[in-house]
């Protein structure tokens, strides 16, 4: 079996802190308004009114979201110049000499990954902190994030390790692209939108 | 495969691909603003940092300081090369275990290099541009043009001002509500005004002590023994918010380790997504009420065959809870039981009686109750901020009765009070900590003059202060000295602050960013952060000691406090040597060398650092040689001593343990020894204090914003102009204010008002419609958030946003102390959790903040970015 690499997302621990969306902005001087690693806040419930009380059905949940090194990457698949390859550990690169701008990978991912540079005109995202991995070190998110709630690994030993769900509302189905990751799930999350859970920091992410 | 038909979007609905992407093409768009419009950029901070002249080598990680009174304390280095600031990292000094974990910081360090080197940094002394000796135009403080001056004619301003208004006033006419630095020199030049106020601590301040008898920050145990409580009761307590994340961390292996968590909370906060198996609303500073009816449920249940009290440890270690146990001297009438029965005044404190003014329903209380003293060990530990309430001395003692009633104090696996700030989660005494600097104290002659920050600008504006029962006093300060801090917008009521401003005849303010204090001064010097000073020992949860190092030379012209207050010293003709007998390097050499650290054993603490006559020479200090655990360079190089803890080790912490043992051999530290259920020591501090009347008993006493005050008419329940409830909680996109103006914090958290989709629903209000927050005390702008996390009649505002007032006097940032009101009270307290207000539509439109313009005041001379 060829080497995958991928992330595990506890999105079960995850407190919501962003500290791994910032400290990726910091490796990568993401400027306002772009991200390589965005962290979706989920809410729903419902209140019934009890006499002078309530009760309620409240729940809440984060996931933190960035490029998902796919196995079969739908960016690659319409990249016309070829910019977008994977790299042997399965990391999904792009060749910012090669790049044209053309955007059409930026359709094409279903997990808003990319993000197009108005500077170099090129699209750029997550590589994994590539250069961080070669030395030894852990990618910026991972190292970052104060609940342990992020890893990253073999994709198999991630799998072996805590399952193989690689999909969680308001990720997109996961027979698209086949997503290198692994989610353990909130307690309330399910894998569809129920009981009225919807993405409730649209303006944040 | 066709990708149209199987993505699921954000509905959840199998929808297009293209609809999905909604969530990319914003971020896109907003990329190509950032790029195109914005002058935020971090390539041109970062040339700005390039441009300063810098301490350090190339290549190089240094420990920076994350200093901010975040409740917390992390480690973040800084990758330097070529004296340009790369990137951040967190703590990565030793392998992360549970026993041994790594520091990591929260957003707010991963952002720290957009604060230091921002754009709005402050560059240059600077002037009002129509600022005259004596005030000039006074109304156009806030918005007055800038005038770059040199430190020469800065610092003459501020001598020529300060002894002008002395001369002509006084030394009682001067208020320095902070900057320790200029108050050694105001001290020396006869005195200052001080400020004093519970700021974070709400009743537990002054009220700790007495009851009590300690006034650590947290009364649990220290996080090890976490694992050992089979319920955990999350109190008004968002540890995931309000202090550092490791709290967070520790939470969470005690429900790895089977721990039960309940939420009691207004706002369904991310501490409970994560932790609770049940929440509990409840509405703001009504909380001593909730647990008044679980102490009547527990008093009236309680049997020889239904055991629920702890009897023996009431009768062995608490004075007051009953007329046989009453302290010396106190009315037997005045016991706790007997108020809660309604024994006199008439009204039982029952569950129903709790559950109108509190909303928690009143079998749930019930319930509450039972669980608290069946799921034994429980840890129930509260945040400050239901005590952050005007009057509510009553929480404290209401905590502390109810909690040693149930049988969960001094033993392993339980708790009952606060566990917060510094110590959220792990309680116990320091293991490690800095010593002292060595500056001798200097004595201020006007330390009998203080001002309260719940009735500072009022004192200002009306020229009469509290200073005591029955002592109202005269006061006419005509000069501000904001030498830290941001008390104009930190404290209550932020249109009286501005007013009070305008009125004096002299604002300065030091500070590296324009602030709200800063904006409303007449002058302004711009300091150095920590970043740039020789070294900054931070503490943090008992088990770290940072030592954080000097990163880059000082940005522009920004001097370090010190520097300010010899400068002025020189000029006011104060001695100087007292100011600052020796530099900031030998301060921090100092810190070092005295740092202590506990015995593995835990029998006491023994010298932390080896330092040798060679390190000495090096850092050019004055010092003597001594051995220790680890050698200077070693520890300067590592920027953390963190002691290692191990499961069952001997420094494992349960609080009062001894006391619960044997509570005649080991008192506590107040009148009677035992704690004070019924607390005469606080009722005199509150009433003597001079605003309201204290109570030695956990008797409620409704604030005069709180729920009570949404009702034209409680006997009807008939809603009055201020029908809701605001709640201000500590916000993860600042700390306090600090960092407010940081971009990546900005859009990361939008400044929202919080609100249910009833509420929002009877206002015909949808999600992000702009709305007018307003009361008597000011009126807000700000976008709405319509969430069921939010419970009905109460809406949530993050505290610190920095005041902007418009044209009609709206308050476009949503600073929260434009809302709350100067309610004082005794002793100290600062009220921030009884605030209410009525929310409209608006018309206005609001930018989004992270696209607001900052406040650059100089964008050329060499710092245009």
């Amino acid at each position: 079996m060829s080497k995958q690499l991928g992330f595990y997302v506890n999105s079960d621990a995850c407190i919501g802190c962003k500290a791994c969306q910032v400290a990726c902005k910091d490796k990568n001087n993401l400027p306002v308004g772009s991200f390589f690693r965005r962290v979706f806040e989920v809410s729903g419930g419902e209140w019934v009114q009890r006499g002078k009380t309530w009760e309620n059905t409240v729940f809440a949940y984060n996931l933190s979201v960035s490029c998902m090194h796919c196995q079969e990457p739908l960016c690659m698949e319409v990249c016309p110049t070829g910019a977008t390859y994977k790299r042997d550990d399965g990391i999904v690169m792009v060749n910012q000499d090669v790049c044209i701008g053309c955007r059409y990978c930026e359709w094409a991912c279903p997990y808003g990954a990319r993000v197009y540079n108005e500077t170099t005109h090129t699209v750029t995202k997550c590589n994994m902190c590539a250069d961080l991995l070669d030395q030894g070190e852990q990618p910026a998110c991972v190292g970052s994030c104060p609940m342990r709630a992020l890893e990253v690994g073999e994709l198999s030993a991630l799998q072996a390790k805590y399952g193989m769900a690689d999909e969680v509302y308001p990720l997109p189905t996961a027979d698209v692209t086949r997503p290198a990751v692994v989610i353990q799930a909130h307690r309330d999350a399910s894998l569809v939108k129920a009981r009225g859970g919807y993405i409730a920091n649209e303006d944040e992410v | 495969m066709n990708v149209q038909d199987t993505l699921n979007g954000p509905l959840g609905q199998p929808v297009s691909r293209r609809s999905f992407l909604k969530w990319s093409a914003v971020v896109g768009g907003t990329a190509a603003l950032a790029g195109g419009g914005l002058k935020v950029g971090l390539p041109a901070a970062q040339a700005a940092a390039a441009r300063a002249p810098t301490a350090a080598s190339t290549g190089q990680w240094i420990t920076a300081p994350c200093w901010h009174n975040c409740g917390g304390r992390c480690l973040i280095k800084a990758y330097v090369v070529d004296g340009v600031v790369k990137r951040i990292k967190t703590d990565d000094t030793h392998p992360d275990s549970v026993e041994y974990p790594q520091q990591r910081a929260c957003v707010r360090g991963r952002a720290q290099r957009m604060q230091i080197f921002s754009p709005d940094r402050l560059k240059y002394p600077m002037k009002r541009k129509n600022w005259a000796p004596g005030g000039g135009n006074k109304e156009l403080r806030g918005k007055d043009e800038w005038v770059r001056i040199s430190w020469d004619e800065a610092l003459d301003i501020l001598a020529s001002e300060t002894k002008r208004i002395k001369e002509k006033y006084g030394n009682a006419a001067i208020y320095c509500p902070g900057g320790s630095e200029v108050q050694r020199a105001l001290a020396l030049y006869g005195g200052y005004v001080e400020n004093y106020g519970s700021t974070s601590r709400g009743a537990w301040r002054m009220g700790q002590k007495p009851i009590v008898g300690a006034t650590t920050q947290s009364e649990i145990n220290d996080r090890l023994d976490l694992v050992n409580a089979k319920l955990i009761v999350m109190w008004g307590n968002n540890p995931a918010w309000n202090t550092s994340p490791l709290a967070m961390y520790n939470f969470i292996q005690a429900k790895k380790a089977g721990a039960k968590f309940i939420s009691v909370d207004p706002f369904y906060n991310p501490t409970a997504a994560v932790l609770a198996d049940e929440w509990i609303p409840i509405r703001p500073a009504t909380d001593t009420t909730a647990l008044l009816g679980m102490a009547y449920v527990l008093i009236t249940e309680d049997s020889k065959t239904n055991p629920l009290i702890d009897w023996d440890f009431l009768n062995r270690c608490t004075v007051g809870f009953d007329k046989d146990h009453m302290p010396e001297g106190a009315d037997p009438k005045e016991n706790f039981k007997d108020y809660i029965l309604g024994t006199y005044d008439g009204q039982p404190k029952t569950p129903q009686w709790a559950s109108q003014i509190c909303g928690i329903p009143a079998e749930k209380l019930r319930e509450l109750a039972l669980k608290i003293v069946t799921m034994k060990p429980a840890n129930v530990v509260f945040g400050w901020n239901s005590a952050r309430v005007e009057k509510a001395q009553h929480m404290c003692l209401a905590v502390i009765t109810l909690g040693a009633m149930s049988g969960n104090m001094g033993v392993s696996g339980g708790a009952f009070g606060v566990s917060c700030h510094d110590t959220s989660s792990n309680g116990g005494p320091m293991l490690v900590s800095a010593g002292s600097s060595g500056l001798p104290a200097i004595k201020n002659p006007q330390a009998d003059v203080r001002l309260c920050s719940s009735e500072h600008w009022n004192a200002i504006l009306t020229g009469k202060y509290t200073a005591g029962k029955g002592k109202i006093k005269d006061i006419n300060v005509q000069m501000i000295f904001h030498g830290f801090a941001s008390k104009l917008n930190q404290t209550n009521n932020i249109n009286k602050g501005v007013a009070a401003h305008r009125k004096v005849e002299f604002v300065v303010s030091n500070h590296y960013v324009l602030n709200t204090s800063a904006k409303y001064s007449d002058l302004v010097l711009p300091v150095t952060t920590p970043w740039e000073r020789p070294g900054t020992l931070l503490a943090g949860n008992r088990e770290i000691m940072i030592w954080a190092s000097q990163v880059v030379d000082p940005m522009f012209e920004a001097q370090d406090d010190q520097w300010i207050a010899v400068e002025l010293a020189k000029r006011l003709g104060v001695d100087v040597q007292q100011v600052a007998p020796f530099g900031r390097e030998q301060q921090v050499f100092n810190q070092i060398a005295g740092a202590k650290v506990m015995k593995p054993d835990g029998s006491g603490t023994e010298t932390l650092v080896t330092i040798t006559d060679a390190d000495i020479a090096a850092m050019k200090v004055q010092g003597k040689p001594q051995q220790g655990r680890i050698g200077i360079m070693e520890l300067k190089e590592r920027g953390i001593y963190q002691v290692e803890r191990k499961f069952g080790d001997k420094l494992t912490y349960i609080h009062n343990k001894a006391f619960r043992a044997d509570p005649v051999k080991n008192k506590l530290d107040t009148k009677s020894g035992k704690l004070q259920i019924h607390c005469q020591e606080l009722a005199d501090l509150v009433t003597n204090a001079g605003w309201n009347q204290g109570y030695p008993i956990a008797k409620y006493d409704p604030p005069t914003d709180g729920y009570e005050a949404t009702f034209k008419d409680w006997k009807t329940q008939t809603k009055g102009d201020y029908p809701l409830q605001m709640c201000n909680i500590h916000y993860p996109r600042r700390a306090h204010s600090c960092m407010d103006n940081v971009s990546w914090l900005r859009e990361a958290w939008t400044q929202e008002l919080l609100m249910n989709p009833m509420d929002a629903a009877q206002r015909g209000l949808q999600q992000d419609d702009v709305v007018r927050v307003f009361n008597d005390h000011g009126s807000v702008i700000r976008h709405v958030t319509v969430t069921p996390r939010a419970m009905p009649g109460v809406v949530f505002m993050g505290e610190g946003a920095w005041a902007e007032f418009d044209a009609d006097g709206n308050d476009i940032a949503g600073a929260t102390n434009t809302l709350s009101g100067d309610h004082a009270s005794g002793p100290d307290v600062e009220s921030w959790q009884a605030c209410v207000v009525q929310v409209e539509k608006s018309n206005k439109s609001l930018t989004p903040d992270a696209q607001w313009k900052p406040r650059v005041v100089f964008p050329g001379g060499g710092g245009n970015v």
